[in-house]
């Protein structure tokens, strides 16, 4: 088609026919490299919305400096279930009075523990509400059987760093979900991997993670 | 400039640019999650996963179902049952079951509402309805004319409202009529102390004759778990049951044999088993007019009018006498207005078989003492007759109340028809109601009130009607009242309080602190969830026979039915709500053809009978009762009597909510109210009725 | 192919005929626990979704040697389920140690096969979306997903109390394999005043269930299309038993 194009036109010199054959494919290529901007950089950005936590929380301040233990806040209760995040109440159990001068520590101080009002966290790790997860059966324990996983190791296996600083959380502007929200091919990294099917009692079933 | 045909190659280009990054692939798999979470369908509320449970008992369900109520993140999701609780031992009702997603009933009354000249309803305050229902309260204790009934059945609201009843000058407080009242009546009559419990449970030979005991009647859940237990898979069964009364029903279900015994025909069944107790030599002091009121009821005689083969009744009694422990229960299937004299004969027949205060017996148990210093005794609450006290107005041989406060009960749709709820409410001066639900009762009342559920109040239960231990217990809240229901009891203190009417006590939680001292239970205990029994009885003094009641009451009942006409039996399940509720929204998939047909009512009747009537199956029939008629779709059951109509009971509900309106009619608008001869109790009975083809 | 694949654990439901009275409590206790809304017209069937349903028998004599009896149906979790074999989408399985029929509603496409195929009608198909009287939702449980229109859902032996018994023992530290008699059962069983339904492990002797199905009146719903379910009916009543399956006019009753 490019040929039957540059022989009806007339008068061309060499070099502006190889300029101009090149010219013809440019769209092509101009399109191509629009395309993979869009779709590699754009598009995240626009499919994404952001928002910051309500309160800017750090482990490090916690585990590092106030030498708490994970289990202090984050437990397995008896029964089994996963007590995520503790309640104000339950920071106010140190968070009585202002800990500190940070930014954090006041606004977390002013609008929610002299409220009792409950923290809305944004939970990364999000899962929809037909995926049955439970923290009790993925324990250090359970998984340091076979492996030898440090607890942040394990932890950031699925969870996104809070060390420093509570991360941006993006939400997926269309299907609500967070960013992180696991995807299933990530719990098969180990739910269907044959080798771990011998050692634990997890396998892939679907109603192991599906309710 | 980029031509047409560039512009082309851009989008050839921007196309294969596209294939290789994810906007494709993502955009397809984020449609899709986008697609499995409507906006409308409601999401899940994990929260942090925390489950607490709140042990309680239901106020709604008349056996006193003990719960265990499930909250994730404070909120009540489930009801399930309370093994700790010794009158339901872990079992739960359907209606109980039912009662943490009753309280977003439809039908919920949401606020306090005030009836105007126009028939309309107006929303109003809190404190605009109490200044009303002081100005009225105040009128009323003034011309002594207040009116007060209770749909309540075993609480101290009860000595609340008898209190301030009392307090205002007038006698005017009732409970709605149940089991309760007939059985008080009939224990009465035979000049008892105290009340009658059964002690279903250490039974191993029941005979119920009308009650369904393993449906409705009584602590029927303790019922059902004792009755269950004493049946192991793999074993012989402890306990068998029997059960007479025309329809094969949830208890006949459930029983080893089945006494088909036309409605209205207890008496004689019961006469006629007395006639062979006697005849194999049972004796007990002080009966010899009951051995020769029943000695003419031989069981061909008994056949006769009770339609019941005369080899079934002896095998009854063969059981009844091989027994160790048996037990004779008699009720109703309605559960209501029900006559005392079968249950005259019933807590004589027990006396004969010397089961008075035995284990697995009928117990007497004592009354507490009102903690209300103007509360009407148990015995009087008892004896008060709200059916007559209608009646009376009605034919006008009283005046009509200036005051009537309706307390949790809705008598215009569980009354008989022909009963005068209507014309009560109509001529008295002012009417309230206190109700969860925005009921036929409440929509015909000039101030509304909503009340706080049972799941929602703090309240009691004290010994269910049928059980056979004292039994106290608290019923805790497990959330807020919705909307803006309150606890009456508080608002009525409250209000007397302001005018002038102290009834002892600043809130009711005071009223129930002093109940529990007075019985001697740790107030802390309690509000644990701690239920207390006691196998206390009094002493048996010697019954009187009342004889010449019994064959009074015989006379009014041994009419044959007219040619044509069938006998009424009712078909009652707990499900389906109480005379203060309906049927819950979670309760309706439990509707069958037994209960309607497209939609009409279904007039179950055994293949001979619709026969003889030259009737057929679907059918578009009328029930005729005199003035009363009702539309009714022609049912086969076998497991009905001869010559009788089963129609089920909780359906009609005119104007109640989605889950009710438009399904079936109402069969208490084919009853009346009667005086029972003998005894002068006002019973409800439902008329033999005429088939009309519709 | 999966559908015939042997467990160790095999969770199931053995039902006393004889014990069941109709009164309903468990249904209820059924649509609270799986989050399955309430219909207005309960007789609707395009409306009324039942993951459990009883049914009334009758022993078809007439008055007055009429018998009647209940027969509550959950899904059977057949060893063998014809629901598996045809599922387009893989969204029904057999493949989890127990037995328990899985059913991924979000996996589902609606064809409705696995409805064709159930001998037991035990599935049912969302032709609506879910509603539930304002504010209703908030007594939903966080246990069960809440299924949209155009999908096919049944009883799952309430599947998310096996994973909750399964948490406490981890955190109790028990063997979340060998969960003892009672830890695990499903919500009618519980609720059932009679206590005419037992639940277990039918392969562990610890388990009542074990001996109760070795009961001569045991039986399973149509036994002989070799689907061999996992739910046993008890009833000492031959007429209830014949009941169970297509008995021809001269073959005597199994048990």
């Amino acid at each position: 088609m490019e040929d039957r194009q540059e022989s009806t036109a007339p008068q061309k010199e060499v070099c502006s026919r190889f300029k101009c054959r090149l010219c013809g494919v440019a769209p092509f290529f101009v399109g191509i490299v629009v395309a993979l901007v869009f779709g590699w950089w754009l598009f995240p950005t626009l499919m994404f919305s952001s928002q910051e936590q309500p309160v800017q929380f750090t482990h490090n301040t916690h585990v590092h400096d106030a030498g708490l233990d994970c289990t202090y806040c984050h437990k397995i209760r008896p029964d089994g279930t996963f007590s995520a995040f503790p309640t104000t109440a339950e920071c106010a159990v140190c968070h009585q009075v202002l800990l500190g001068d940070s930014k954090a520590e006041r606004v977390f101080w002013d609008e929610y523990v002299r409220t009792g009002k409950e923290v809305a966290w944004l939970v990364y790790q999000k899962q929809p509400d037909n995926v049955f997860f439970s923290h009790a059966p993925h324990s250090l324990e359970n998984c340091n059987n076979c492996h030898e996983f440090s607890k942040t190791e394990l932890c950031l296996f699925c969870h996104v760093s809070v060390k420093d600083k509570a991360p941006t959380y993006y939400e997926n502007r269309l299907s609500g979900y967070s960013k992180n929200t696991m995807k299933m091919w990530q719990c098969e990294r180990c739910h269907a991997n044959p080798n771990h099917l011998a050692g634990t009692a997890a396998n892939n079933a679907c109603f192991v993670c599906h309710k | 400039m980029l031509d047409r045909r560039g512009f082309l190659k851009f989008v050839g280009g921007a196309a294969v640019g596209t294939l290789a990054t994810p906007v494709v692939w993502k955009g397809l798999d984020d449609l899709s999650i986008w697609t499995q979470n409507w906006p409308w369908i409601p999401r899940l509320d994990k929260g942090n996963n925390l489950n607490t449970y709140i042990t309680t008992t239901s106020k709604l369900c008349p056996s006193a179902s003990g719960m265990r109520v499930r909250l994730v993140n404070g909120r009540p999701v489930r009801v399930l049952g309370d093994v700790n609780n010794p009158l339901s031992r872990g079992g739960v009702s359907a209606l109980a079951s039912a009662e943490v997603q009753l309280r977003y009933s439809p039908a919920r009354l949401k606020r306090p509402l005030r009836k105007t000249s126009d028939g309309t309803y107006v929303a109003i305050s809190w404190s605009e309805a109490e200044t009303v229902l002081r100005a009225e309260l105040a009128k009323a204790a003034k011309d002594g004319g207040l009116l007060c009934l209770s749909g309540d059945e075993n609480g101290t609201m009860n000595e609340l409202l008898s209190a301030l009843t009392v307090a205002t000058g007038s006698s005017d407080f009732y409970l709605m009529p149940g089991e309760a009242q007939t059985t008080a009546a009939a224990w009465k009559s035979l000049g008892g102390k105290g009340r009658v419990g059964y002690d279903f449970a250490r039974s191993d030979y029941v005979l119920a004759v009308g009650a369904g005991v393993l449906e409705n009647w009584g602590p029927v859940v303790g019922n059902r778990r004792a009755w269950g237990q004493a049946r192991p898979q793999d074993g012989e069964p402890a306990m068998r049951l029997a059960y007479a009364g025309p329809v094969q029903n949830n208890t006949a279900a459930g029983a080893d044999l089945w006494l088909p015994i036309r409605p209205g025909t207890e008496m004689a069944f019961l006469l006629g088993i007395a006639q062979i107790l006697f005849a194999r030599g049972c004796q007990s002091a002080g009966v010899e007019s009951f051995v020769q009121l029943a000695s003419e009821w031989t069981p061909d005689k008994v056949a006769a009018v009770t339609g019941l083969a005369p080899e079934r009744l002896q095998m009854a009694v063969e059981q009844l006498l091989s027994a160790k422990a048996p037990l004779i229960i008699v009720g109703t299937d309605l559960a209501q207005g029900g006559e005392a004299v079968p249950v005259i004969l019933g807590i004589a027949l027990n006396t004969l078989l010397d089961r008075i205060n035995q284990d697995g017996g009928l117990r007497v148990l004592p009354v507490a003492e009102p903690v209300f210093s103007r509360a009407m005794s148990y015995g009087d609450m008892m004896a008060q007759d709200f059916t007559a006290a209608v009646r009376a107005v009605a034919e006008k041989k009283r005046p009509a109340p200036s005051m009537v406060m309706i307390y949790e009960a809705n008598p215009v749709y569980a009354m008989p028809g022909g009963a005068g709820v209507e014309a009560l409410l109509q001529n008295a001066g002012f009417t309230v109601s206190f109700s969860c639900f925005f009921d036929e009762t409440a929509k015909q009342c000039d101030l509304i009130l909503p009340a706080a559920m049972g799941l929602e109040r703090l309240d009691d239960v004290s010994t269910p009607f049928g059980f056979g231990e004292s039994f106290y217990t608290l019923c805790r809240p497990v959330a807020k009242p919705l909307y803006e229901a309150r606890a009456a009891g508080d608002v009525l203190l409250g209000v007397a309080r302001q005018i002038g009417l102290d009834l002892g006590y600043a809130s009711y939680k005071d009223a129930l602190e002093a109940k529990a001292a007075r019985l001697g239970i740790d107030w802390g205990k309690l509000m644990e969830g701690a239920c207390i029994t006691s196998r206390v009885t009094l002493p048996l003094q010697s019954l009187i026979f009342p004889s010449e009641q019994i064959a009074t009451a015989l006379q009014g009942r041994l009419a044959q039915p007219e040619k044509g006409t069938l006998a009424v039996a009712t078909l009652t399940k707990l499900a389906f709500g109480t005379a203060d509720s309906a049927i819950p929204p979670f309760c309706t998939k439990l509707v069958t053809d037994a209960e309607l047909t497209a939609g009409e009512l279904s007039a179950s009747m055994n293949s001979a009978t619709i026969r003889s009537l030259g009737l057929s199956e679907g059918m578009k029939v009328r029930l005729v009762a005199g003035e009363a008629s009702l539309p009714a779709r022609v049912r086969a059951f076998e497991g009905v009597a001869m010559g009788t109509v089963a129609l089920a009971t909780g359906f009609g509900h005119a104007n109640f909510d989605a889950f009710n309106n438009g399904k079936g009619s109402n069969v208490m608008d084919l009853f009346t109210a009667v005086e029972e001869p003998g005894t002068g109790l006002a019973v409800w009975r439902c008329p033999d009725v005429k088939i009309v083809k519709a | 192919m999966s559908a015939t694949q042997e467990f160790r654990i095999k969770w199931g439901m053995v039902i006393d005929l004889d014990k069941c009275t109709g009164c309903g409590s468990c249904m209820v206790a059924c649509q609270a626990e799986n989050n399955v809304p309430p219909a207005e017209d309960g007789l609707n069937r395009r409306r009324a979704l039942n993951w459990l349903l009883v049914y009334r028998l009758s022993n078809g004599k007439p008055f007055p040697d009429h018998d009647i009896a209940y027969l509550p149906r959950p899904c059977m979790q057949c060893g063998k389920p014809s629901c598996v074999s045809v599922c387009p989408v893989v969204a029904t399985t057999k493949d989890e140690e127990g037995g328990i029929v899985s059913q991924v509603t979000p996996r589902c496409i609606g064809c409705r096969y696995c409805m064709a195929s159930c001998p037991y009608h035990a599935r049912y198909f969302n032709w609506h979306d879910p509603v539930w009287p304002a504010g209703m939702e908030k007594t939903l449980t966080p246990d069960v997903s809440v299924r949209p229109r155009g999908v096919v859902e049944k009883c799952t032996f309430c599947h998310h109390r096996l994973m909750a018994a399964k948490d406490r023992a981890y955190a109790e530290g028990r063997d979340p394999e060998k969960l003892p008699d009672g830890a695990y059962v499903t919500s009618c069983t519980e609720a059932c005043p009679n206590g005419a339904i037992s639940f277990g492990d039918v392969n562990n002797p610890e388990h009542k269930v074990h001996e109760l199905i070795k009961s001569p009146y045991a039986f399973r719903l149509l036994e002989r299309l070799g689907t061999d379910p996992q739910v046993w009916y008890v009833s000492r009543r031959e007429w209830v038993r014949r009941l169970g399956d297509n008995y021809l006019n001269n073959e005597p009753t199994k048990g």
